[in-house]
């Protein structure tokens, strides 16, 4: 049993050789190509990645961009819409405002036509007055009444001029 | 021939005889499970490496690159960081070699040459010229030795500390040795033992032999898996053992 622990330098040695050359042959043979190949992907998939991030990044620049453009245009038509409202209203008051004084100026008219018409019908009138005092005073003429019967005719035609 | 024979015969390597003008080779069991091993793995890999268009090629090929990207992620670069990224064919054959070495033990007529001490006190130097290469590369001599001396140690300690720490990184190694051979050897002694059960009850009584029969085979059986596992995890501890000790020695105090 001792033997178990007694090394044997030449398996020791041939081991090492062994193993060392081993060592060497897949390196060069097995694990090169697989590093090599697997470091590969990784770059490649990193290199993936960053332009995925890139790509994301620009997209979303992209959209803050058409987002700030969006608020600026809606801030625009939202001040537009209330420089026509401003507008609008102050067409409004102006319309009002001729409407105002259109009416005034027709009221104006219709008064000075009714006077005038109150005018001409005072006119008439007294045009008409005259001429009944005048037939009046031929009838008074012609009837030579006396004094009392004169009276008499006055006061009819002024009942006649109060009936008119 | 007693027990104890039996199992030396069993577990201990044989020498061929072949000498060569005067010289003797040392063509052994374990020399040349050893050497079919590595054959094996250089033809294996180097074909895995470079056939991609087969089914069976693209599989082999995933499960080599899941491998080189577990020692290097699992072992490699935690220990010893981005420093390690040049050594990792050496762990990647470190690890693979000890494991198909451990299993071809547990195939009927070959035998295990990690339980050989000679075998993984060449690994265990292979592991320690990389430890100390290591330091050199990266450190150059003086600044190798002087990680030998944690900082801050006053003066007067150094001339205890230093031998002391040069100590343990020799001891590092050799555990690494002797933790392989101690373990591979262990199991399959315990593997014979439980056969040898049943021959040595079966010579007190014939009818008790047939019976521990059963119970020797179940625990053979649970040791058999046992020694799989084992066979795992010496290799993971060899190999991860080793990342560590360069890993300290790159990364000094």
């Amino acid at each position: 049993m001792e033997d178990l622990l007694k090394p044997d330098f030449g398996v020791l040695a041939l081991t090492v050789c062994n193993f060392l050359l081993l060592v060497y042959l897949l390196k060069k043979f097995a694990w090169g190509p697989i590093i090599g190949a697997l470091e590969k992907r990784e770059n490649q998939i990193a290199t993936d990645k960053q332009t995925a991030a890139q790509a994301r990044q620009s997209a979303e620049n992209l959209k803050k961009e058409l987002d700030d453009r969006l608020a600026q245009i809606s801030n625009e038509a939202t001040q537009k819409m209330a420089q026509a409202v401003k507008a609008g209203e102050a067409q409004k008051e102006q319309l009002l405002k001729q409407a105002q004084e259109q009416a005034t100026r027709l009221l104006e008219q219709a008064k000075a036509q009714i006077e005038a018409e109150k005018n001409k019908a005072l006119a008439d009138v007294r045009s008409e007055v005259a001429t009944l005092s005048v037939l009046a005073a031929s009838r008074v003429m012609e009837r030579e009444v006396k004094d009392g019967a004169a009276d008499q005719i006055v006061d009819q035609v002024l009942k006649e001029i109060k009936g008119k | 021939m007693d027990v104890a024979e039996t199992i030396s015969h069993h577990i201990l390597d044989h020498d061929w005889g072949v000498v060569l003008g005067g010289f003797r080779i040392p063509i052994t069991t374990h020399s040349v499970t050893i050497f079919c091993v590595s054959v094996l793995l250089l033809l294996t890999l180097a074909w895995a490496a470079r056939a991609h268009k087969s089914h069976a090629g693209k599989l082999i090929s995933v499960l080599m690159e899941e491998y080189v990207s577990f020692i290097r992620g699992g072992i490699v670069l935690p220990n010893m960081g981005e420093e390690g990224r040049g050594m990792l064919p050496y762990f990647c054959t470190l690890f693979l070699f000890i494991l198909c070495v451990n299993l071809a033990g547990m195939i009927p007529e070959m035998k295990t040459a990690t339980s050989n001490i000679s075998v993984t006190a060449a690994l265990a130097l292979c592991s320690g010229a990389l430890i100390i290469g290591s330091g050199l590369k990266f450190h150059g001599l003086v600044g190798f030795l002087k990680g030998f001396v944690p900082s801050g140690t006053p003066g007067w300690l150094v001339p205890l500390i230093f031998p002391l720490e040069v100590i343990s990184l020799v001891i590092k190694v050799c555990v690494l040795a002797i933790r392989l051979f101690a373990n591979m050897l262990s199991g399959h002694m315990v593997l014979i033992c439980l056969l040898l059960i049943i021959f040595i009850i079966g010579e007190m009584s014939k009818f008790f032999g047939v019976v521990s029969m059963f119970p020797a085979m179940l625990l053979e059986i649970f040791m058999t898996c046992l020694e799989l596992l084992v066979a795992f995890l010496q290799a993971y501890v060899f190999t991860l053992l080793t990342a560590i000790f360069a890993g300290s020695v790159i990364h000094t105090h």
